[in-house]
């Protein structure tokens, strides 16, 4: 049973757009593992919709701000408006992409949904450890996809910043206890761990290295206070 | 038909008075999305349009700091409204949240083209835009309490609605449900308790 998911915090700057793709992606599989979180994820979705499309509370931000209201020329408005009906192009039902998939020692794994469009790194070994980027270039926050074989661990290390490890197949342990598929595994530098693996598994691991978080992403966790932890 | 139509006038006359709430007549954005998807209905499409382009653009404008940009956001949201409202299933939720998800992707593959300089579109595979109900019904699937609750929920008002799942599926407390929808402590309290009265008797119905 999953017994990690990704704090309330975190789900709703998802739902709102704000966390960087890497970290979008990690919430989009646990998701997918996770049918109480989806049902949050749709709950949060509804509410946010339905707040951002209230007339009051544009109203409010158009006060707030002093801009000029929106459009600026109703004329302008109408030309959009007769730019897009002037296609009758119907968008294709579904994306028919078959899923990715990618080969760590051997083993053939298929790669999360979120994934399919991200362009992966080549696969760099050292011993049981097996490493392929995920290059996302979102400066100090590195994304990989990384496999540990059979009998493998991770020697005990601490993180600066933040560390996510989400399971995508296999198992593993840690001083905390057993992780299953689906396990989104926050931790901080405050947290020393050494993760092992009896028979061999796949994360998707999300590291920012730097001391200090970007101001973008310090706003999305500044409110979280615990997050981390 | 008629007494739908008065009905539906009394409605909005009652939010209209009210200075409190500023509730969305969702089945009147269904039927516009609808006759998009079956007629190609411009009109339809142009009062979508006004509805929904100029808070589009302020939340865009929020984001990415710039006209232009919000302005193609716009563009990019409605676009796709129109060339997709064919998709869009009424039972699956409601069109404001339909929306909601193009302009958030939208909105987020711009982003990223600015942050990251990278167009690669990513965000239809991380927020698919027909979701799956499989994953939804599944979860219900043991319970037949909590299913049965979620049909008497969804006879509440919205307002309420909101409160109630707020508070009991996302554990939200009434003080996060105040900052969150951005509306006094009271008033939450106030709708939790009127929305708890009218679950008790109607789940007490149901049970006879
Ligand atoms: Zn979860």
């Amino acid at each position: 049973m999953i017994k990690h998911h990704p704090k309330f915090e975190l789900l709703k700057s998802f739902v709102e757009g704000d966390l960087p793709a890497s970290l979008a992606a990690g919430v989009a599989i646990h998701a997918d593992f996770c049918s109480i979180c989806q049902q949050h994820i749709d709950l949060l979705t509804e509410q946010v919709a339905e707040m951002s499309f209230e007339q009051q509370a544009t109203d409010k931000l158009f006060i707030d701000d002093q801009r000029q209201s929106y459009p600026p020329a109703s004329a302008h408005l109408d030309d959009m408006i007769a730019q897009i009906t002037a296609s009758d192009a119907l968008a294709s039902t579904q994306r028919t992409a078959a899923p990715v998939t990618m080969s760590f020692k051997g083993t053939q794994y298929q790669l999360p949904n979120a994934l399919r469009n991200m362009s992966l790194g080549k696969i760099a070994q050292i011993g049981k450890l097996s490493r392929a980027r995920v290059q996302l270039d979102e400066g100090k926050i590195h994304t990989s996809l990384l496999h540990i074989a059979a009998g493998g661990s991770i020697p005990e290390h601490t993180h600066k910043g933040f560390e996510l490890t989400l399971l995508l197949a296999g198992s593993f342990a840690d001083a905390a206890g057993e992780y299953v598929p689906g396990d989104f595994i926050m931790l901080d530098q405050r947290h020393q761990h050494q993760p092992a693996t009896e028979a061999g598994c796949l994360c998707y691991t999300v590291v920012n290295d730097a001391l200090h978080f970007t101001q973008g992403i310090n706003k999305m966790l500044n409110p979280i206070g615990s997050f981390i932890y | 038909m008629l007494a739908m139509d008065s009905r539906l006038l009394s409605r909005q006359s009652a939010v209209r008075s009210s200075s409190m709430t500023n509730e969305i007549n969702h089945s009147q954005l269904c039927q516009w999305l609808n006759a998009i998807a079956l007629d190609r209905d411009k009109a339809a499409f142009t009062a979508l349009f006004r509805f929904f382009a100029p808070k589009i653009h302020a939340i865009a404008y929020g984001k990415l700091n710039s006209e232009a940009l919000a302005s193609e956001v716009v563009q990019d949201t409605m676009s796709k409204v129109w060339r997709k409202a064919h998709l869009f299933d009424d039972s699956k939720g409601a069109v404001t949240t339909w929306v909601y998800t193009i302009m958030r992707n939208v909105t987020f593959d711009f982003l990223r083209k600015m942050k990251a300089n990278k167009e690669d579109n990513l965000s239809d595979d991380i927020w698919p835009l027909a979701e799956p109900l499989s994953s939804e019904e599944e979860s219900f699937k043991d319970h037949l309490q909590n299913r049965n609750l979620q049909g008497v929920l969804a006879t509440l008002p919205e307002s309420q609605q909101q409160v109630v799942k707020g508070f009991y599926f996302l554990e939200m407390s009434q003080e996060q449900l105040a900052t969150h929808l951005n509306l006094p402590l009271g008033t939450i309290k106030s709708r939790l308790r009127l929305a708890l009265g009218k679950l008790k008797t109607k789940l007490g119905e149901n049970n006879d």
